[in-house]
């Protein structure tokens, strides 16, 4: 019986540091198109105090609420990835750059995530 | 520098940027606000706020930096494909840097509705 322990190290540990470069890539196209999507909403809720209203009625939409949780926290995961290849390229902890990445990226991103996720969950599910 | 160099560098610099203010970006829309925690938030709150020649200027310079940065990123996907020679690469350029003039100006002209 192989234990856990070689077993992560052996099969799951090289794919870090490409699992890291492959999802810094896919978060970062899904923000470049909500930027499409923000600046096309920022259109529509700049037309008037009624177009304003239309528009944050559509925002009341749980799905739209749980997008919302979805962006944060890709947005988080990009940027606590990207602090940590800044950290790499800047030759500090290249040692280290798996630990990095569950504890900067996954670690302290969900506590971020949690920490910002649950006042727009509250005040969306709670005080309607 | 070479091209390639000095867009690995912005990159890095503009994702330096962005962290500070889409911090500050997600506090002050999501959370900072009383009115907006309550939820009901309005056209006047949002209208006396971007009235603040300030914060269009904070507001403006994100939108630059980001469409920067992603615009830049997604260059870079595109090179990784490696299939792009060097005349392909510089057509990718000038295609992304006329895509992001466009969403430049579509951006700020949101502002300017307001």
């Amino acid at each position: 019986m192989i234990p856990p322990r070689v077993l992560i190290k052996t099969y799951l540990s090289p794919l870090i540091g490409m699992t890291a470069y492959f999802m810094q890539r896919v978060t970062g196209l899904l923000l470049l198109f909500y930027l499409l999507l923000h600046v096309h909403t920022v259109h529509e809720i700049s037309g008037g105090p009624l177009a304003f209203n239309h528009a944050m009625d559509a925002f009341k939409n749980p799905l739209f609420r749980l997008l919302e949780i979805g962006l944060l926290g890709i947005v988080i995961l990009h940027a606590l990835n990207g602090i940590r290849i800044m950290v790499i390229d800047f030759g500090v902890a290249t040692r280290h750059q798996k630990r990095l990445f569950w504890g900067l990226a996954v670690v302290i991103g969900a506590l971020i995530f949690i920490a910002g996720a649950l006042p727009l969950f509250m005040h969306s599910v709670w005080e309607r | 520098m070479s091209r390639n160099a000095f867009a690995w560098y912005m990159q890095r610099i503009t994702g330096a940027l962005l962290v500070p203010l889409l911090i500050a970006h997600f506090w002050v829309e999501h959370f900072m606000s009383a009115t907006l925690m309550r939820g009901d938030l309005t056209y006047d709150v949002i209208l006396s706020r971007i009235s603040n020649p300030w914060w269009q200027a904070i507001d403006i310079s994100f939108l630059l930096i980001a469409l920067y940065h992603g615009l830049n990123g997604l260059y870079g996907i595109i090179l990784d494909f490696g299939k792009v020679g060097p005349r392909a690469a510089t057509a990718t350029l000038v295609l992304l840097f006329g895509v992001g003039v466009a969403w430049a100006i579509w951006g700020i002209t949101a502002f300017h509705n307001l």
